[in-house]
């Protein structure tokens, strides 16, 4: 395991990665996508097995610096390694490059982790080895675990490829360093708040290829049909397991599930199962520890809609403060949470009446789950989209995006390769 | 107005009547503290309703620390009296930080608040002023030859950073700011803040016949006043050197605004451009749901302190927000105030400040809402300063 001492970059340390990345980079050119794809669909295996050595080290390690339990790491292996198969890698290739793999990655791709939840920095990591790219990963103090182990264990399968990777941390102030790793990049990938991605892009040469994940919100969406007493356990378990998952910190964590009335229950009776399964949900997979000023926000919430429940009988109000909140409004407006596992449930007349309700948001908008994914629902899911949402998938697989998502909306491998066409 | 509590107000009154260097027993406290929950459990069905759904009532409630607080939020959603608000004298609005609802305290009567704040500001903004004759007048009830003992001291001119109570009759830190001009300025005593624009022309003025005639001056505002002041000064290199005696009094911090500054980088420009030391700057911690305002003990203690003191008519609590339950000793958590002058509203309030408690009183660490947020998700604070 490499110490953050190890990790922590000089300048000098910083441009012998850049060197090293490099001479490996030249050794895989001559190797097939295939192979690279058995090899990180292998790497992924090792850490999928219950008893796996690297899946053990992640729930020894990465609680100190992600704030997430044990046990929540433990779901976050799965997640994440658990995308990582080599039918994924073949649609994904189909998907954005088809049968033309003629093609060239960037010599040098710079990646800049947020570290919030561990699956984007992994993924992040695959594309540049598919692409046969030289890849510097700059870590965040959040998460330094996760891409550091993921790339150790490639080097166990394929040391050539692990070659290619090298990962490092330094602080946001240590600009040269930033500098450094940006003047030698051909693409660079970041994800983070609005702020950072608008400072990278500004310190990018303008040849340089940019993508910036910044921030986005996600939110559910029950139709009618879906609330029947059937159904309810399984859709509100599957709704908690989305609204749980890594506490809330991704982009693809539901701050909302929007009801629709009429159905055989009632949307109140969705949030009092929603919080039950959140229990359950915390139960197996405790919620980390929160700072003063989370738990703060969190008891702000909490007490003025408590207060209001009292007299007010269109709020209700499920919690265990130490893990989770449900929230119960009639009030539609989109409202996002304060995250760390705190949900809205709201009810409204029809599902059409979404869109309006959200358009606040529309520029920060990433996934909609909705319950059922049917015909119906699938026009409704178009209207979305117009809107701004570019991901819509079953309550349930809203923490579960495939490989080939094409990442807020946009292509993740296509959009970094250059063309060789022969006539 | 029934008895009893016409009855719990003269006893309010006399616990204030005491001053600040008489300190109230836990039971005494606790005695008067269960008095008023039930009182104002028994007046407010709002209330009632919160406090019966925490199984939290005047039968079960045995210690003070256990009455339910009253979350600020509510003043916005709901009309948190003990009486019909339209009997109000006067109504207090919160400035909302995110510009949707405005809180509103609604007063039956200002005689609670007003006397609230006399002996606490005696205490804390002019305890080498006052001194003995007005806490012997205050023991006593007595009157120095027929005079007020407030006339014995020296006043000064205070000059007030925000606009007068006639301009803005709704704010409650403005009504305390003319109730203290009333009570402790000297002539030229002034508010500096007309439709919304901080007359720095005529402050400029001011300080420089303070400075001229050597007259001590008394300086009050919000902190963003007094930045806006110095950005002033600034622009035009004006530095003033007022004369020894001279204080100020800051507070409001810098909610919903663009500029924020530190404490220790805010107190460096008192020095800085009106040449009064950090030992003569206190901060004031007041909110329009309480009655009641805590002050720096930084003049008392005769240097620059973060202390707040707690008068014997209020207690302060920690509040672990992770639990719910008094923070340990020491710790940061939500600051909880229990105010025994806000009879006619709600005694225990829940702010959304953190702070911790020390010894003799507690420390403000600033809005839970500034916290730092992890996550790439957005969340609702990154939406609110859009």
């Amino acid at each position: 395991m490499p110490t953050l001492l190890e990790m922590s970059a000089t300048l000098e340390k910083l441009n012998e990665a850049i060197r090293h990345t490099r001479e490996a980079r030249e050794r895989v050119q001559r190797r097939g996508t295939d192979a690279i794809i058995r090899a990180v669909a292998q790497t992924a295996k090792n850490w999928l097995y219950p008893d796996s050595p690297w899946r053990r080290r992640a729930v020894e390690q990465a609680p100190a610096s992600t704030g997430f339990s044990p046990q929540m790491v433990n779901d976050a292996v799965t997640l994440a390694f658990g995308a990582l198969t080599e039918d994924a890698f073949e649609t994904l290739l189909r998907k954005e490059v088809g049968d033309r793999r003629q093609f060239h990655g960037p010599r040098i791709i710079a990646h800049f982790l947020a570290g919030n939840v561990p699956s984007p920095g992994i993924v992040s990591i695959c594309f540049g080895l598919l692409l046969k790219s030289a890849n510097i990963v700059k870590v965040s103090s959040r998460d330094p675990v996760f891409p550091a182990l993921f790339v150790k264990s490639l080097r166990e399968v394929d040391a050539e490829l692990a070659d290619c990777v090298a990962v490092l941390d330094w602080r946001r102030d240590e600009t040269e360093l930033t500098h450094t790793a940006l003047s030698d990049a051909d693409a660079v990938i970041a994800y983070g708040d609005d702020e950072t991605i608008a400072t990278l892009g500004r310190l990018c040469r303008p040849d340089v290829h940019f993508v910036g994940y910044g921030h986005k919100l996600s939110f559910a969406v029950i139709a009618k049909e879906a609330m029947t007493a059937g159904n309810l356990p399984s859709l509100a378990e599957a709704s908690a397991f989305d609204a749980s998952v890594y506490d809330q910190q991704g982009c693809l964590s539901p701050h909302v599930f929007y009801v629709e009335e009429g159905g055989e229950l009632s949307p109140r009776a969705f949030a009092e199962a929603l919080a039950k399964a959140m229990a359950a949900y915390a139960e197996r997979v405790p919620r980390g520890e929160l700072s003063i000023e989370e738990a703060a926000q969190i008891a702000k919430l909490r007490g003025a809609y408590k207060f209001r429940a009292a007299a007010d009988k269109s709020v209700a109000v499920w919690a265990e403060p130490a893990s989770w909140l449900v929230i119960y409004e009639e009030d539609p407006m989109f409202t996002p949470s304060c995250l760390n596992r705190t949900v809205f449930v709201k009810p409204i007349k029809h599902l059409e009446t979404v869109p309006q309700l959200v358009r606040r948001y529309a520029s920060n908008l990433s996934t909609v789950g909705i319950a059922p994914l049917d015909e119906h629902t699938n026009v409704f899911a178009t209207e979305l989209a117009k809107i701004g949402v570019n991901r819509v998938c079953p309550i349930g697989q809203m923490q579960r995006p495939p490989l080939w998502w094409r990442h807020d909306g946009r292509p993740n491998i296509a959009a970094l390769v250059r063309w060789k066409d022969t006539e | 107005m029934n008895k009893t509590a016409m009855d719990l107000q003269r006893r309010v009154l006399a616990l204030i009547g005491r001053g600040v260097d008489v300190t109230t027993t836990d039971a005494e406290f606790n005695e008067l503290a269960q008095t008023v929950f039930a009182f104002q459990f028994a007046h407010n069905a709002v209330y009632r309703a919160y406090c019966e759904q925490l199984k939290l009532t005047p039968s079960t409630v045995s210690h003070w620390k256990e009455i339910p607080a009253v979350p600020t939020s509510a003043f916005k959603d709901f009309t948190i009296t003990c009486f019909s608000a339209a009997e109000a004298v006067a109504v207090f609005h919160t400035s909302g930080t995110t510009a949707d609802k405005s809180g509103k305290h609604f007063f039956k009567t200002l005689e609670l608040y007003e006397a609230a704040i006399r002996p606490n500001f005696e205490a804390h903004l002019l305890p080498d002023l006052v001194g003995q004759a007005s806490r012997l007048s205050m023991l006593e009830h007595a009157t120095l030859d027929g005079r007020d003992a407030r006339s014995t001291f020296q006043r000064m001119p205070m000059l007030v950073l925000t606009p007068s109570p006639e301009e803005a009759p709704h704010s409650s830190l403005v009504h305390m700011m003319g109730r203290v001009v009333a009570d402790f300025g000297a002539p030229g005593s002034g508010f500096y803040v007309e439709r919304g624009t901080l007359c720095v022309e005529w402050l400029v003025r001011a300080l420089r016949k303070a400075e001229q005639t050597r007259q001590p001056v008394f300086l009050l505002g919000t902190a963003f006043a007094f930045v806006h002041l110095f950005d002033h000064l600034a622009g035009k290199n004006l530095r003033f050197k007022l004369p020894d005696g001279s204080r100020v009094m800051e507070t409001g911090g810098f909610k919903g605004r663009t500029r924020e500054m530190s404490k220790p980088d805010l107190y460096a420009l008192f020095e800085r451009w009106l040449g009064i030391p950090t030992a003569r700057v206190v901060n004031e911690y007041g909110m329009t749901e309480l009655s009641t305002q805590f002050y720096d003990q930084t003049l008392r203690v005769g240097n620059q302190t973060d202390r707040k003191a707690v008068p014997p008519w209020a207690r302060v609590l920690i509040i672990d927000p992770r639990t719910g339950q008094e923070a340990v000793r020491g710790e940061r958590g939500l600051i909880r105030i229990f105010d025994l002058a806000s009879l006619w509203s709600a005694m225990c309030i829940q702010t959304e400040d953190l702070g911790v408690a020390r010894d003799d009183g507690f420390e403000i660490l600033g809005r839970a809402a500034g916290a730092e947020v992890r996550g790439c998700s957005l969340n609702a604070e990154a939406f609110q300063t859009r």
